[in-house]
């Protein structure tokens, strides 16, 4: 894993010092909140509706256990002993104190994190899939690219103040888990022709209001000429992307105004100009930070373990979990876990702080030290050895960390919605619980299969519903909670938004319908094999839409 | 955010979040704040709710809270009940304690 060196440390601790000052600057009065608001927001630090929340980067959602063990232990000395993943991959506090958050701030310096750059105008934490580095359909580690990227957007002093927040996510597998087609930029890493690995660069893709499917600006992009181009793009961006109007500053829009096209005519033109300069990446420099992702010392194994083969045919409810939460290691012997954060009734991605630490713990034991968020509010334990599979799975089960039901119907993205949110029209929370709830039977949940429900609270689509196979927006209406349905929405190498099924309905009726498109959609598939999603895309919208309205 | 509604007539309150804490508080009746709507200073309508704001902002400006603003109360109710479900969150706290489904 990347180790910050003493540049990264310093630069984080002056910002720590920097913060220290500007807060007892506004406690003492010297600066009003208006001066003060961009400050702290480009601290990571909000005002929500009850209280700050502090957004602390997770880079591409890779932590170690001395980092999950500390955002535990921050997590119970300056909030209420917990946090919230994100889908974003990053960490949220809901109950900080501005008066402590330069205290929470060095506490996370001291485990090499911190909050730069999580809202604001500028470059976000670049995201990618969360099984990089682990998953056996993989080209290359994205991570690699991921740092790179994080290292140059880094205060980086021209793109500190663009139109409106910019995210890159980057897949180095053909499978595409990281969404590279619904962010500003997506990377896709394959081989060329000769062979050769680079990256297939999308552009404007993205949700909020007014969502996109990204456009392939260049096929293939040599990896030493990525900076360049990505800061060819930026450039464009920052100079032709809309000010006037914030809800068309986004680079989306830029590209659907301009058209594809005559982005990618100014955008080579800029990088034609620029592509042999400071930004060309010297091999050394490459290598140098691919040493830091190098694989761990991984144990020749071979045939599958007794103890994994004989908890498999003995224990059923292990069986369920395995099958459902473990994925295919690109070492034999070792298997991919995914930590769902989803028990029936619990707000996604919400941990506790013993529930951290114990994963902590767990990824110390079990998988060199090493844990990953998914954009999908899940945690991922990457290098499992499968002899071990079953001793995990009952100390998760311990902390209510083994429920069965990863991509299930009750594995829901949800953002925070209208319960912390300022932001929101709708809360989202209460409805994934209640549909979850509605899933609990796994017999029935195993049957429906794949079904990715997400949720936003508003229309800025945090939740990513116009990805989800079935997407709920929560809008007001006349002063109450209504919720908008969407359907054949899908973030992978596949991306659709998803298309409006009609009117919204109350909070009741919402986990009802979803209720009856699974009906209807049981009732249609040729057979198990034929997920939802594939369901949808072979019978169209009309059967769920005249299923959903039919009662009156 | 939902538009705000209209105050003309109706019962209203201030509130604001602490500047320190962030916590949700409430204007009252001797131009303090307090943690509990149950504390605060109803006023019947937009008038005196503008005379109510005009305390409460130059409480923010003192740096005491953050962005203060009316809201519209149910006053019939002890304490007064928020009339938005937003302002209700707000004054409740998140509502996302699930309860046990039906059996």
């Amino acid at each position: 894993m990347y180790q910050y060196d003493d540049i990264d440390q310093t630069l984080v601790d002056e910002r720590v010092a920097q913060f220290r000052d500007q807060v007892a600057r506004r406690l003492s009065g010297d600066i009003s909140e208006d001066e003060f608001k961009p400050l702290r927001l480009q601290n990571g630090l909000y005002l929500q509706l009850h209280a700050y929340m502090l957004r602390i980067a997770i880079p591409y959602g890779t932590l170690s256990s001395k980092q999950l063990r500390g955002l535990a232990q921050i997590g119970c000395k300056y909030d209420r002993g917990w946090g919230h993943f994100t889908t974003r991959q990053n960490l949220q506090y809901n109950w900080i104190k501005l008066e402590d958050t330069a205290d929470a701030l060095a506490d996370l310096a001291k485990i090499q994190m911190h909050a730069i750059q999580t809202s604001g105008n500028c470059i976000r934490n670049t995201t990618t899939d969360q099984f990089a580095g682990a998953a056996f359909d993989e080209i290359e580690d994205p991570r690699v690219w991921c740092e790179i990227i994080r290292q140059w957007s880094t205060f980086h002093p021209e793109f500190s103040f663009l139109p409106r927040k910019f995210k890159i996510a980057v897949t180095g597998s053909p499978n595409d888990r990281a969404a590279v087609r619904v962010h500003d930029i997506g990377l896709r890493m394959h081989k060329n022709a000769a062979g050769e690995i680079g990256f297939e660069v999308i552009v404007g893709g993205g949700l909020g209001r007014t969502p996109f499917i990204g456009k392939t600006i260049r096929d293939f992009l040599p990896k030493q000429d990525l900076l360049s181009y990505l800061e060819a793009i930026l450039r464009v961006y920052n100079q032709f992307g809309r000010r006037d109007n914030i809800y068309k500053a986004r680079i989306k829009i830029l590209v659907h105004e301009i058209g594809i096209d005559t982005m990618r005519e100014k955008v080579e033109a800029e990088f034609a100009a620029t592509k042999d300069g400071a930004l060309k990446l010297p091999q050394a420099a490459i290598d140098q930070i691919a040493a830091q992702f190098a694989p761990p010392a991984f144990e020749k194994l071979g045939g599958v373990a007794a103890e994994y083969a004989n908890a498999f045919r003995t224990d059923f409810e292990f069986g369920l979990w395995a099958r459902r939460n473990t994925f295919k290691h690109k070492q034999p012997g070792y298997s991919i876990v995914t930590i769902s954060l989803k028990k029936e009734g619990e707000a996604p991605g919400d941990a506790k702080a013993e529930q951290m630490t114990a994963v902590a713990d767990l990824a110390e034991r079990y998988s060199f030290g090493e844990i990953r968020v998914t954009h999908e509010q899940n945690l991922v334990l990457p290098h499992v050895k499968q002899a071990d599979l079953p001793a995990l799975y009952k100390a998760l089960k311990a902390y209510d960390l083994a429920t069965p039901n990863v991509g299930l119907a009750s594995d829901i993205i949800a953002c925070p919605g209208l319960d912390y949110c300022a932001l929101a029209n709708a809360r989202s929370i209460p409805v994934a619980q209640q549909i979850a709830l509605r899933f609990k039977n796994w017999e029935r949940a195993h049957d429906i299969g794949e079904l990715k429900i997400k949720i936003s609270g508003c229309i800025n689509a945090c939740g990513h519903h116009h990805v989800g196979h079935i997407g709920i927006l929560g809008v007001d209406k006349a002063g109450e909670e209504f919720y908008q349905l969407t359907l054949g929405g899908s973030a992978d190498d596949q991306a659709a938004i998803g298309d409006l099924i009609g009117p919204s309905l109350n909070a009741a009726d919402t986990v009802d319908a979803i209720d009856t498109l699974v009906e209807t959609y049981l009732r249609l598939r040729k057979s198990s094999d034929e997920r939802f999603l594939d369901t949808y895309r072979r019978v169209g919208l009309t059967p769920f839409k005249e299923a959903v309205y039919a009662v009156a | 955010m939902a538009k705000a509604p209209k105050l003309d007539s109706q019962p209203q309150v201030v509130t604001a979040n602490d500047l320190k804490s962030g916590d949700v508080v409430y204007l009252t009746k001797v131009a303090g704040w307090s943690r509990r709507i149950a504390d605060a200073s109803v006023v019947a309508n937009a008038e005196a709710g503008a005379a109510l704001l005009a305390i409460a902002e130059a409480q923010a400006k003192m740096n005491i809270v953050v962005a203060p603003y009316l809201i519209p109360v149910d006053a019939s109710s002890t304490p007064p009940r928020p009339i938005q479900y937003r302002e209700v969150i707000r004054a409740d706290g998140p509502t996302t304690e699930i309860r046990k489904p039906a059996a």
